[in-house]
């Protein structure tokens, strides 16, 4: 058993090697933002004294409360709406046989290979022409562009396909059985899907939930165009930020470790299940 | 009567589709085609105000994108190209070979297991555009990794600017596969813990050695959950823009034909230029591209998508 007990160690090895690559990046963004701009300029390694102030410093040096804040909103907003709707459609892939239903399935999936480079300015335009076809057939002032609806708008659209996806998977992992006996019990096919599966399927969905949270925190090329000052999200605000403050690594990278913790402390919150429910996605299919 | 019918059979189903079916329609595919369409335009900055009713140009921009050696555009859009497919080859290369050894390691009896993979998995949480403004700071000439590689290690005689040349691409290649590979590994080590035990002890018993029991039960098990992870992989990295983006000079900088990936160009060319026909070509092209690649695809992993 020498030879079992020598791929021990080297597995530990190697391990200890990943883990080490793996976290130093991180301690280096957040021990970068402890030390002085003069520092973080001539690659110390070590801050003398940890430069606290610095996360005060972002704070009053750009409006961090109001990105966050924004984030934080159309995040949410739009993981649930994108999820309510990728819920239904996920549940009917799996579950219903339609006419058109592998056409749909199939133009779910093709979205995603459209470059997001290739619709951002028709997008942008569309909802100019709506803002103004609102006021003038209308009468209403609907602002699309620089608003939240805008932009909830779109990054629920975004991320409904992908959702579909997953969900679908769930949802067929589920036995049929359970919603015949509902049938037979004498429920309409929504309250069966309602009240015996979506109960059933609230961990997958939870998952997805986290997921979309996760890619909108982190989407930046939509988020720039149509946003103004007021309803910019913060990497938005991070890469006007880092525009002005070209040389202040300290700070930038302060701001960087605030943009990173909330996602950080819900992942730490959620990671058991979340890992589960993902994995178990892309497993079962 | 024959309507109703129908309507009771397929109504709910058709309700369920409908939210979503309207979403794709009005935020992709409706956009797509009307940006496919301008690529058939004359768009600049001067003609922007007659957005689709810009005088139509027919396949000039398809023209000087393939076969112009003058066009500028034309030069950075090759470049693009191929350090975009190096790069989705390289990436997926080693996120699929890292996520699939350390799996491996992971997938036994360990002091600690469950912290471990989840610490491994943390940078995946990190935002991309993070990364990107984390590492352009860690590799500039004075940053930490020549810190480490020429002060403390003595690996290099000294500092070279990962920034600029070929080594670029190295600086772009690296961040990603940090952020990608942890979750191909748990994906995997998910996967691993599915297949039942009995297989590998009936192989021992017959003698197979560890290479055939990874030949012949891990990988045919492992194929579908690979076939999953290199699609998301592919259209991860072909449209890959956070990292690049934020790496040189926040958009403004100019990453140099080693590190100028699709996403990056067509940005800087359409929005810089103010170039949105040509543009729009461009992207057109890259779209098939992408096709094209994912039909390649689905031709090498048809049998275990059915499989499923």
């Amino acid at each position: 058993m020498r030879e079992e007990r020598w791929l021990a160690w080297g597995a530990g090895g190697v391990l200890v090697l990943g883990l080490l690559g793996q976290l130093f990046p991180i301690l280096w963004m957040v021990n970068t933002s402890l030390m002085t701009q003069l520092e973080a300029a001539t690659g110390s390694l070590f801050p003398k004294a940890p430069q606290w102030g610095n996360y005060l410093e972002i704070w009053r040096a750009l409006p961090f409360f109001q990105y966050l804040k924004n984030s934080l909103l159309v995040c949410t907003l739009t993981t649930l709406f994108a999820l309510g709707v990728a819920t239904l459609a996920g549940y009917a892939l799996a579950r219903f046989r339609f006419p058109g239903a592998e056409l749909f399935g199939g133009s779910v999936l093709l979205t995603q290979v459209i470059p997001g480079i290739l619709f951002l300015i028709p997008i942008y335009i569309m909802y100019i022409a709506f803002q103004n076809w609102a006021r003038e057939a209308l009468g209403l002032e609907v602002r699309l562009v620089g608003s939240y609806t805008g932009l909830v708008l779109t990054y629920t659209a975004f991320f409904v396909p992908i959702s579909i996806w997953i969900l679908r998977g769930f949802f067929a992992s589920i036995p049929k059985e359970l919603e015949e006996a509902a049938l037979v019990d004498g429920a309409t096919p929504f309250q069966a899907f309602y009240r015996v599966i979506l109960p059933l399927a609230l961990p997958g969905i939870a998952a997805t939930a986290v997921y979309i949270f996760l890619t909108a925190w982190d989407e930046l090329l939509f988020a720039q165009i149509p946003t103004t000052e007021a309803t910019a999200t913060i990497p938005v605000g991070i890469r006007n930020f880092v525009g002005n403050f070209q040389n202040r690594y300290d700070l930038v990278m302060a701001a960087a470790t605030v943009a990173t913790l909330p996602v950080l402390l819900l992942f730490f919150l959620v990671q058991r299940w979340l890992i589960q429910g993902l994995t178990a996605g892309a497993v079962k299919g | 009567m024959a309507l109703f019918r129908f309507w009771q059979r397929y109504g709910l189903a058709y309700l369920f589709v409908a939210p979503a079916l309207l979403g794709m329609l009005l935020v992709h595919y409706g956009p797509m085609l009307q940006g496919i369409y301008m690529g058939f335009l004359d768009l600049k900055l001067s003609t922007l105000r007659l957005y689709l009713g810009a005088p139509f140009v027919g396949l000039a921009n398809y023209r000087e994108i393939l076969f112009d050696p003058q066009s500028t555009f034309r030069t950075g859009f090759l470049y693009a190209v191929r350090t975009t497919l190096l790069y989705a080859l390289v990436v997926n290369a080693l996120t699929l070979s890292l996520g699939l050894l350390f799996a491996h390691v992971l997938n036994r009896p360990l002091f600690l297991r469950g912290l471990g993979r989840t610490l491994f998995l943390l940078p995946w949480v990190v935002p991309s555009y993070v990364v990107g403004l984390l590492w352009g700071f860690m590799w500039l000439k004075n940053g930490v990794i020549n810190t480490l590689l020429v002060d403390v290690l003595h690996l290099l005689p000294e500092k070279p600017h990962w920034l600029i040349g070929p080594l670029t691409f190295l600086a772009i290649v690296l961040p990603t596969v940090w952020r990608g590979w942890p979750f191909v590994m748990v994906t995997y080590l998910a996967a691993l813990q599915a297949i039942p035990q009995e297989l590998y002890e009936a192989a021992k018993v017959d003698g197979a050695t560890p290479w055939q029991r990874f030949r012949y039960i891990t990988w045919p098990s492992l194929r579908p959950v690979t076939a999953i992870l290199l699609l998301y992989g592919l259209l991860g990295t072909l449209y890959s823009f956070n990292i690049v983006y934020m790496m040189f000079g926040h958009g403004a900088g100019y990453p140099g034909e080693w590190g100028d990936l699709l996403m990056t160009n067509l940005f800087r060319n359409t929005f810089g230029m103010w170039n949105f026909g040509l543009g729009a070509a461009a992207s057109t092209l890259y779209m098939l591209l992408t096709l094209v690649l994912i039909l390649f695809w689905y031709r090498a992993f048809r049998e275990d998508l059915k499989a499923r």
